[in-house]
Parts: C-alpha cells; sequence; structure tokens
C-alpha cells in the first residue's frame, strides 16, 4: 500500500463519519442520562439484520435500506430505554445497574439475534451501486464515498435539529442538568425515549453504512461498539465537538497504522493513543467537568 | 449492622424497634458452657459468633449463633468434598469449570467489591496468565506444578499494566478502557501465529496426570484441584477484605477518594496493591486454567465470556463471597447443565441478569435484607393507616416507647373507658346527686371506682373555704410544694353539692376522652 495523502484523508474521512455517528450516539446518552449504553452494539446489530430484512422483502433500493435500518436502530434504542432506563433511573446506584442492564441486554440481544436468524453472516446490498470514481488522482470505491457524503450529512441534519427544535432544546437542557431541566417541566422519560431512540438510529445508519464494507451477523457490533466507546472516551464523554474531533483523530490514527505497520495493529495502536489521551486528559479531549453531569 | 440478641434489654446498647425485631432460635446452655468459645488457635478469635444471655423473662441461660453463615460454609465445603466420587461425569465437569470460575470471581470481588473499581479486565488477566503458562509449557516444557508457579508471573505483569491507569482513571472510564483492552488480548491472540491462531487456541500443555490416565482420574483431579483453588481464594478474600488493606480500600469509595485522603488513607497506594495481590492471585488460577484444560483457548478474551462472569457477580450479589459463589453455581448449572437448550441457555442467564438488576438491590444474597425492609416498610404503613390511637399512643409512636408497659397500660385504661362511657346515663348522675356519699348501686359504684383510681396529677379536689358554709373545686398539682389551684369560681354552700360538681367534671372528661 502506498503512502498517499488523498488515500489517507479519504480513509480517514470514511471511518471518522462511522466512528463519529457511533461515539456521539454513546456520548449523547451519557451525557442526558446518565447511563453507558453497551447494547449500542446490540442495536448496531439489529439495525443490520432490520435492513437486510427490509432489503429482502421490501425493496433493495437505497433510501428503503437505509430508512429500514435508521428505522430499527430506533426501534432497538427505545427497547432498550424501555427496559435499562425507566424503570431504572429513580433507584438507588443507576449507573451502575443501568450498565448491568445494558450489558446484559447486548448478551441477551447477540444469542436472539444468532437464535433467530442463525450463525451464518448475512450480506446487504450494495446501496450505492458498485461503480469507482477517481478524486483526487486516486480510484474511490462507491461504499466509501456515501459513507463520507452520508453520515456528515445525517450528522449536521440532527446537530441543527438539535440547535432549532423544541425537543433538541429539552436534550440540551438534560445534558446540562437533568435535575434542573425536570424542574423546568422538561419531561424525563418522553426526552429518555427521544434521546434513544435518536441516538439508535445514528447507530442504525451507521450499521447500514458500514456493512457495506462488512456482513452483518449477531456478533457485528461488538467491533463498532467498542471503537465508537473509544472515541467517545477520547473526546471525553458528553462532548459533541469533542466527539468529532476524537472520532477524526481515531480513524487518522487507524489509518495510519494499516498503512504503515498493518491492519493487525489497528487495535494496539487505537489503544496506546486512547491510553495516552486520558493520562494527560482523564476527562478526555473536550471533556465535562465532573460536577456537571453529577 | 449486626444486632446482639443478648444485649437487647439493657440500657445503652442499641436495640431494634418493637416489630422489627429478628427471630433468633436461641440454644440450651448452662453453667460455665455459657463462655465456651471454639477460637482460632492462639489468637481470640472465634469461628462462629456466639451470643449467651439470659432470657428476661424466664431467666433461662440461652445462647444465640449471632451469625450462621460459617455454618452454611462449612456445609458447602462437606458438600463439595464428597461430590468427587459421587457425582457422574457432566456433573463433575461443570464442578470444576464452577470452581474455576467462582475462585476468579471471588478474587474479582476483591477489586469490583472491596476496592470498588469497576475493572472488566480479569477474564484478560486470567488469559494471559494460561496463555503464558501453556506457551512455556509447550516450548520449554515446562511441568504442571511450574505452570502454576508462572501463572501468577504473568499475572502480575498484567496487574502492572492495569494497576498504572487505575491510579488516575475512574468509573466508567476505567471500565471501558480494560474493557477494550481485554478485546485488544482478543485480537492480538487470534492473529497471533505463535498463540495458535491456526488450531484455534494453543493446545498440548502438560497436565497433572500423564496422557494415558483414565477419563474419570482425570476429572476427579481437577475437580478436587478446582475445589482447592476456591478455598485459597476464599481464604485470600477474607484475608485481603477482612484485614488492613480492606479497610483501607472500603474507606475509599470513588467520589470520596479525598476524604479518605484528608483521614490519612493512602488510596493509590492501597489501589495498586490490591490489583497486583488479585492479578498474581488470577494468575494461579490462569495456571491452573492451562493445566486443566492442556492449553488455552481465545473464548477467555470473548466478551461473551466476559458478560458470563459479570452475569454471575451481578446475579449473586456484588461485594459478598456467599453471593459470587451462588451467582457462579447458577450460571454454571445453566450453561453446563442445560446444554440441549442451545443459544437459549445464555438468553436466559441474560434475562435473570436484567431481572436482577430491575428487581433486586443486592443480587440474591441482598434479598433476605431487601424482604426485611419491605416487610418492615409495609407493617409501618399498615400501622400508620390505623388512625384509633391504642391507649395514648398513635400505633406507630407506639413503637419508639421504651416502658412497654406503659403502653399496655394505657390501652387497658382505654378499655376501661370505653366500657364505662355507655353506662353514663341521666339516670345515673341524679342518683348521685341526691346520694353522693351513700351506698350506690352497681353501675355508679363502676365509675366511681374508676374515677378515685386516677393519677394525683390535675385531680380534682374540694377546698373547705369555710366549713360546713363554703366550698370551693381544686385541681392538685401532683408536685410536692405546689399547692393546688382554683379551677372556676363557683362556690358551694354544701360538701354534698361539691362532690357532685366535681363528679360532673369527671364525667365531662370522661365522655370527652
Amino acid at each position: 500500500m502506498t503512502f498517499d495523502p488523498a488515500y489517507i484523508i479519504l480513509t480517514t474521512a470514511s471511518l471518522a463519519s462511522i466512528y463519529g455517528l457511533l461515539a456521539i450516539g454513546i456520548s449523547i446518552i451519557w451525557s442526558s442520562l446518565g447511563m453507558i449504553n453497551m447494547a449500542h452494539g446490540f442495536t448496531f446489530a439489529f439495525a443490520g439484520y432490520g435492513a437486510w430484512i427490509a432489503a429482502h422483502t421490501l425493496s433493495a433500493s437505497a433510501p428503503a435500506v437505509l430508512l429500514a435500518g435508521i428505522a430499527a436502530g430506533a426501534l432497538s434504542g427505545l427497547a432498550i430505554a424501555g427496559v435499562a432506563f425507566i424503570p431504572l433511573y429513580d433507584k438507588p446506584n443507576f449507573p451502575l445497574r443501568s450498565l448491568i442492564a445494558t450489558l446484559g441486554i447486548s448478551l441477551l440481544g447477540a444469542q436472539a439475534l444468532l437464535y433467530v436468524f442463525g450463525p451464518r453472516v448475512k450480506a446487504l446490498p450494495r446501496i450505492f451501486g458498485y461503480g469507482r470514481f477517481h478524486l483526487f488522482g486516486i480510484a474511490i470505491t462507491a461504499d466509501k464515498l456515501g459513507t463520507i457524503i452520508c453520515a456528515p450529512v445525517v450528522l449536521l441534519a440532527v446537530l441543527i435539529w438539535a440547535r432549532t427544535s423544541r425537543r433538541g432544546l429539552q436534550i440540551r437542557a438534560m445534558m446540562q442538568n437533568p435535575e434542573g431541566a425536570a424542574l423546568v417541566g422538561v419531561g424525563l422519560r418522553s426526552t429518555a425515549l427521544a434521546v434513544m431512540a435518536l441516538t439508535g438510529g445514528l447507530a442504525g445508519l451507521a450499521a447500514v453504512l458500514l456493512s457495506q464494507t462488512y456482513y452483518v451477523s449477531p456478533y457485528s457490533g461488538l467491533t463498532p461498539l467498542l471503537k465508537g466507546m473509544i472515541v467517545a472516551l477520547a473526546g471525553g464523554l458528553g462532548s459533541i465537538p469533542g466527539a468529532l474531533i476524537a472520532a477524526v483523530c481515531i480513524g487518522f490514527v487507524e489509518t495510519l497504522t494499516a498503512v504503515t505497520l498493518g491492519g493487525k495493529f489497528v487495535l494496539i495502536t487505537q489503544f496506546l493513543f486512547i491510553i495516552v489521551v486520558l493520562l494527560i486528559r482523564p476527562r478526555g479531549i473536550a471533556g465535562m467537568l465532573e460536577q456537571t453531569r453529577e | 449492622m449486626r444486632d446482639q440478641p443478648g444485649l437487647i434489654d439493657t440500657e445503652d446498647a442499641p436495640r431494634r424497634l418493637v416489630g422489627r425485631r429478628i427471630y433468633y432460635r436461641k440454644l440450651r446452655t448452662a453453667g460455665a458452657d455459657r463462655w465456651r468459645r471454639l477460637r482460632y488457635p492462639f489468637t481470640r478469635r472465634t469461628p462462629l459468633l456466639l451470643d449467651s444471655a439470659f432470657n428476661p423473662r424466664t431467666l433461662v441461660a440461652e445462647r444465640t449463633i449471632v451469625d450462621k453463615r460459617p455454618l452454611y460454609w462449612l456445609a458447602f465445603f462437606a458438600v463439595l468434598a464428597a461430590a468427587g466420587p459421587l457425582a457422574g461425569d457432566t456433573l463433575l465437569g461443570a464442578a470444576t469449570i464452577f470452581g474455576i470460575y467462582a475462585a476468579i470471581n471471588v478474587i474479582w470481588l476483591l477489586v469490583i467489591g472491596t476496592a470498588g473499581i469497576f475493572s472488566l479486565a480479569t477474564l484478560a488477566v486470567v488469559g494471559t496468565a494460561a496463555y503464558g503458562a501453556a506457551y512455556m509449557s509447550i516450548h520449554a516444557g515446562l511441568p504442571w506444578w511450574g505452570m502454576i508457579a508462572v501463572g501468577p508471573v504473568f499475572g502480575l505483569l498484567f496487574g502492572v499494566v492495569i494497576a498504572i491507569p487505575a491510579t488516575r482513571i475512574d468509573g466508567f472510564y476505567y471500565a471501558l478502557l480494560t474493557l477494550g483492552l481485554t478485546e485488544l488480548c482478543r485480537v492480538y491472540v487470534v492473529q497471533s501465529q505463535a498463540l495458535g491462531s491456526a488450531t484455534n487456541g494453543l493446545y498440548g500443555a502438560d497436565g497433572i496426570l500423564p496422557d494415558g490416565a483414565s477419563l474419570r482420574a482425570q476429572l476427579v483431579v481437577s475437580y478436587y484441584g478446582a475445589v482447592v483453588l476456591l478455598i485459597a481464594a476464599l481464604a485470600l478474600f477474607r484475608l485481603v477484605n477482612g484485614q488492613r488493606l480492606g479497610r483501607l480500600l472500603r474507606a475509599s469509595p470513588e467520589r470520596r477518594e479525598a476524604f479518605a485522603q484528608a483521614l490519612g488513607v493512602d488510596y493509590r497506594t492501597a489501589r495498586i496493591k490490591v490489583f497486583l495481590i488479585s492479578s498474581a492471585a488470577l494468575g494461579v488460577v490462569g495456571g491452573f486454567y492451562a493445566v486443566n484444560f492442556r492449553g488455552a483457548s481465545p473464548s477467555l478474551f470473548s466478551m461473551d465470556s466476559l458478560l458470563l462472569l459479570l452475569a454471575m457477580v451481578v446475579i449473586g450479589g456484588i461485594g459478598r463471597p456467599e453471593g459470587a459463589v451462588l451467582g457462579t453455581a447458577i450460571v454454571v448449572a445453566i450453561d453446563r447443565l442445560l446444554i440441549g437448550l442451545g443459544p437459549l441457555r445464555l438468553i436466559l442467564v441474560g434475562l435473570i441478569m436484567i431481572g436482577t438488576v430491575l428487581f433486586l438491590h443486592n443480587g440474591l444474597v441482598g434479598i433476605k435484607q431487601q424482604f426485611r425492609n419491605w416487610r418492615d416498610r409495609k407493617r409501618s404503613e399498615h400501622r400508620a393507616k390505623r388512625d384509633i390511637r391504642g391507649g395514648e399512643y398513635m400505633p406507630e409512636e407506639a413503637t419508639e416507647v421504651r416502658d412497654k408497659q406503659l403502653i399496655a397500660f394505657r390501652r387497658f385504661q382505654r378499655g376501661v373507658r370505653e366500657s364505662l362511657k355507655p353506662l353514663i346515663t341521666d339516670d345515673l348522675i341524679e342518683a348521685h346527686r341526691r346520694a353522693p356519699c351513700g351506698p350506690h348501686d352497681d353501675r355508679l359504684s363502676r365509675v366511681l371506682n374508676y374515677f378515685r383510681r386516677a393519677s394525683v396529677v390535675d385531680k380534682y379536689a374540694i377546698l373547705a373555704v369555710r366549713p360546713f358554709a363554703e366550698y370551693r373545686l381544686v385541681a392538685l398539682s401532683g408536685q410536692r410544694g405546689v399547692p393546688p389551684r382554683l379551677i372556676d369560681d363557683r362556690s358551694f354552700a354544701t360538701e354534698e353539692e361539691a362532690i357532685h360538681a366535681v363528679f360532673l367534671r369527671r364525667v365531662q372528661d370522661l365522655l370527652e376522652s
């Protein structure tokens, strides 16, 4: 593989798009609901299967598959909120209990997918076609280009929605101070459901986009979950700009490692990167101060 | 915390409120037996916490086992010891797995329970030690006891790696970091040629018995090895958790480090120590794992194994070794004995785990306390719902009164008043007016006897201002040196009139009460 700046930039952009989608979801859930959603990987896999079902029963066109993935992700997010947040949020020791509950969901969910769909992996249709494009002098596949275009557009739309809409205001209020938000009339449960549906939808989009390159399997959510966690941690839980910066950094580290050292060192260099970041800044690149959330 | 039944009736001991006492079975004892205790040699510590006291009501000497848990443990160990020759092959294999995982969980408890650090790298430590030991056995010809000896070295190395970030990173950040570390190990092991990526694991290490030994002999030896491992892990937990290091760690949970530091607790050193101790111990388990299975497999690092391990601890209850052992027994039984269910096993485990988190405060071992709290709350609600005063006290406040005789006395008085009220009629008052001092009929006698028994405080009396000419009503103060006070302006010409006026006032008080 050649050391080509344009290739590195494009690969970084495509990785950063997917990591950003996942990391922002994890980050928003943590800062607004106060729980670490370990079932995000299950949402990812569930959305992949949802898109696969839609592609086989409804239509294999790009909008149908994308929408089905997003809808399945949102549905899974709602289910997680119904099991791990709504019955638990006013109980003692909520953070640990919700963490365990989401881990339980991820254990249960992966096994349920395995039980229903079997261990054989599924391939999604190539929704962006098989074409190759030449950009900055290098060839780029259609799925990568689709990812680079699709993810930032959706992310931008979500961020604008969060800035302008009433529901977005409520979510941002809950991120700043959940008690204060509840005092001024923001419904904790309805906002939580909205947050979980939104982040689930983002994970569903990421699932469809990533499944253009990889297959859908019951355990396919694990690596994206871990990478999303790494990015969210490095960026600082609760910070959207931090997550975006970290997504770009981690994507860059991954590309650089893959180009110079080889694919199997990717996770190691990523870990070294995040350990260094956390040792220097224990709350991540743009992490919130502790008292803000507690 | 622990209540001591023998001390219940001394004044300064903390006592449980009425209705919230715990039932203890009493054992008979006599004479010097009351003081006899089983003690650990050369110490004054007792394995069984006994309490001897005289029953305040019957004055019989009684003995109470305040904490029965040592007896339960003893019974558990007896069952484990007896299971070797008795259990079938499948059960014995499952019991071996149970022993290994229970040992891992008990050691893990030192980190997540005692130190309160949510580390998820436990299986990674075990796996590293297992891989290291298996590798050295295959390539350097290390015998099985050497593998168990070299395990803690690898464990310790890994412990240093995970202890360094633990001094600076906490909470979720640390949990996710260790989770990632485990995944990193898995990816490395799966891809590494030297660690058996082609054979899905590293096999061919030395075992305790030679290759020709029968399957049954191997199973029994593995089983007893696992039991010894579990007992050693429990001893280690007791040693660390119950002694100085455990106290230091429990004094400095997360987010209270500053407070602990102000008390002079060096929590960083304590945390590093507990990480190193537990990692070395997990290394021993890893070495045993490699010996037991003649190698190591990447499934040790998989997310599912980690989640199962977490499920064991969570179902049992974090913080107590009996919880870890109980949870491990349940999960291993589901996982190994219900093989026919296929993937449904893990779904069942997941459901139990989520149910535990949703409905229980601290797993299965916390059920007793949770049930007691719930029952006390319900009883208290029930008492508070009754709006009739039982005597002078509301039922709810009656539990706070220390002299229970007072409650009984007032309840009795109330009953007497209730039975007297229907007797008061116009005829009765008229009969008293006609003959205040004379012989009375039965009903009036009852009423008057009740009046006569009243307490001296505020009791009505008659003051003869001018004998045979002017009488007035007073109320006694009930205190020596404090004179009676006049209660109204009326004065009566004869004593009989005054007696009847007192009678009327007391009837009024009775009917108003």
